[in-house]
């Protein structure tokens, strides 16, 4: 697959990350080595194999709907990079 | 013809009902609306690492009793997928929701709006979690993050494009409410967020037969402001078709003060959710036996009880609509109707004294004092002839409960509110109104038939009301036909 600028644009923007020429160059040329290998095993006629999903067997892992093990808010805002007597405060954001 | 009779709305709508559960989704925090920020949550809905999601039994009981409840395919194998998006009130950075493989397939809704009925088929119902909220107005820097509602469990129920109308969107929202209040899933209540809607609004020209490009007004939770965004989107979409435009698909925001619809995103930038399958919850199978034992728990369902009272018991569309609306309120009649043969006037004692009575105490059904067979009683005494129903209703009832103990014939009698059917009491009274009025006598007997209403008033106010109106008619008429 063809790793373009804008390819790598994209990833910037869904990753939330932003790249310097250098770093760019490098994830350009591992990105193609990873998906040069995925194309490889492409090759693999996988056409009557489901895909694997799940590693363990397990089905229907259910809770019974009861209330327990919540954090006290002290507890929860101790790691936030900032916090308000009751908020996690983040830089200002609005969408949808 | 007005240029927008040229079009017709077609909308479909992404509901999304907030289950009342006591705890959430994926973990054991608590659900309860309005506690303090960031009280109700743990290291799963904080999202740390090393943390795994564990399914609640009750949010896949409650996604199957809503798809039987609208006829529903249930999905035997269905699993969770990852939404990826970024935003700061969604810890992980996804949204476990269903995407490939939702738990209820099909099924359809019949709604009644504007005196006609329409089908709304639905696409499919899925099981997915609730972000936290993001509040963006008590600082100029800052937006402050509250988790308490991350991961509380919500069904989206998607339509298929099939209103044609707001008001036929508002009928749909108001009968999933009742819906999912009778089968005691959500509370259902808008102002708190327990019901949203997503709306997708395209036009197309009447008789057209491919679907116009659409836009969709996300988070409406008021059924009022989603009529006027629905109708303010229409109007947008023919105005710009009309002016040689073309809808582009959007996501809108609608704000109520200007009344208007406003771009939240273009195609361009229509998130890229990249779902996945969710390796960390096992998929869920649904044996038969657990889908049967839960057919055995559905309540009956309000359109099915509207026919039984309508056909079985002859109500009209009116009275059976308003006991309907709660299904306290359709249980607690059925069980009085077993008691009764008189439906109607249990209909109307219902409507009219015992619900405003409960509204007025602001207490329900479940607390109400009085027995159905005390309430049988009641209505029999008035049926009987033996009190009227403005004395049962406004001197009895009061009393009865007071004393539910006491049968409403012992209040009557203890009250001497019986009425009083006999000659001798009923002439004596009648005379005395024949004197007082002569000139009325006279117009009466001069054709003006009409005035017996006024001599029966008069007669009743003396008699105290115990009068028995059917004998004092009778007498009356004899009386004034005789002179």
């Amino acid at each position: 697959m063809n790793v373009d600028e804008a390819l790598i644009s994209k990833l910037e923007k869904l990753a939330r990350l932003q790249l310097s020429e250098e770093e760019k160059t490098r994830i350009t040329s591992d990105l193609s080595n990873i998906l040069d290998m995925v194309a490889k095993m492409e090759e693999l006629d996988t056409s009557k194999v489901e895909p694997l999903v799940y590693i363990s067997e397990e089905v229907n892992v259910l809770r019974e709907d009861v209330v327990q093990n919540q954090l006290d808010k002290a507890t929860a805002l101790k790691n936030a990079p900032e916090e308000d007597i009751d908020y996690f405060k983040v830089p200002k954001v609005i969408d949808l | 013809m007005s240029v927008y009779e040229k079009y017709e709305t077609v909308v479909g709508l992404e509901v999304h009902v907030q289950l009342s559960t006591k705890s959430k989704a994926f973990c054991a925090d608590d659900t309860r609306f309005g506690a303090r920020p960031n009280t109700h949550i743990s290291a799963i809905s904080l999202a740390y690492p090393g943390t795994l999601p564990r399914l609640n039994k009750k949010q896949v009981e409650s996604a199957v009793k809503l798809g039987l409840a609208i006829g529903s395919k249930i999905n035997q194998e269905s699993r969770f997928d990852r939404k990826n998006y970024f935003y700061a009130d969604l810890p992980k950075g996804y949204q476990i929701t269903q995407d490939a493989s939702p738990i209820c397939i099909g099924g359809q809704l019949t709604i009644n709006a504007n005196d006609a009925e329409r089908t709304i088929r639905i696409h499919h119902i899925h099981m997915e979690e609730d972000a936290g909220k993001s509040i963006h107005d008590m600082s100029p820097k800052s937006s402050f993050i509250d988790l308490n509602r991350a991961g509380v469990p919500l069904l989206e129920i998607v339509t298929e494009p099939d209103f044609r109308s707001p008001e036929e969107v508002d009928v749909f929202m108001n009968t999933i409410r009742q819906l999912v209040r009778y089968l005691e899933i959500s509370d259902g209540n808008m102002e708190e967020g327990s019901m949203r809607c997503d709306c997708n609004v395209s036009v197309r020209l009447k008789g057209a037969e491919t679907y116009g490009e659409r836009c969709e007004i996300k988070n409406m939770n008021s059924m009022r402001f989603a009529r006027r965004a629905i109708s303010y989107e229409v109007k947008r979409q023919i105005d710009l078709i009309e002016a040689g435009g073309k809808v582009q698909q959007q996501t809108l925001n609608f704000d109520p003060v200007t009344g208007i619809t406003t771009p939240l995103r273009d195609k361009e930038d229509a998130h890229d959710y990249r779902y996945f399958p969710e390796p960390d919850l096992p998929p869920v199978h649904l044996s038969d036996s657990f889908i049967n034992n839960l057919k055995t728990q559905m309540p009956p369902l309000p359109q099915e009880l509207f026919k039984q009272f309508t056909s079985k018991f002859s109500l009209s569309d009116y009275d059976a609509t308003l006991l309907t609306e709660e299904k306290e309120t359709a249980l607690f009649y059925l069980d009085l109707v077993k008691n009764t043969p008189h439906h109607k006037a249990a209909a109307n004692l219902l409507i009219n004294k015992i619900k405003p009575y409960l509204n007025e105490q602001k207490s329900s059904v479940a607390t109400f004092p009085l027995s159905v067979k005390s309430l049988a009683d009641f209505i029999q005494l008035i049926e009987d002839g033996k009190v009227s129903n403005t004395i049962a209703y406004q001197r009895i009832f009061p009393a009865l409960i007071e004393t539910p103990t006491q049968t409403p014939l012992a209040i009557a009698e203890k009250l001497n509110l019986i009425q009083n059917a006999d000659e001798d009491f009923l002439q004596q009274l009648v005379q005395e109104v024949i004197k007082k009025y002569p000139d009325k006598v006279t117009t009466y007997q001069k054709g003006k038939k009409g005035l017996i209403g006024f001599f029966m008033g008069e007669v009743m106010r003396l008699s105290k009301g115990k009068a028995d109106p059917k004998a004092t008619n009778a007498l009356l008429r004899k009386v004034l036909e005789k002179q």
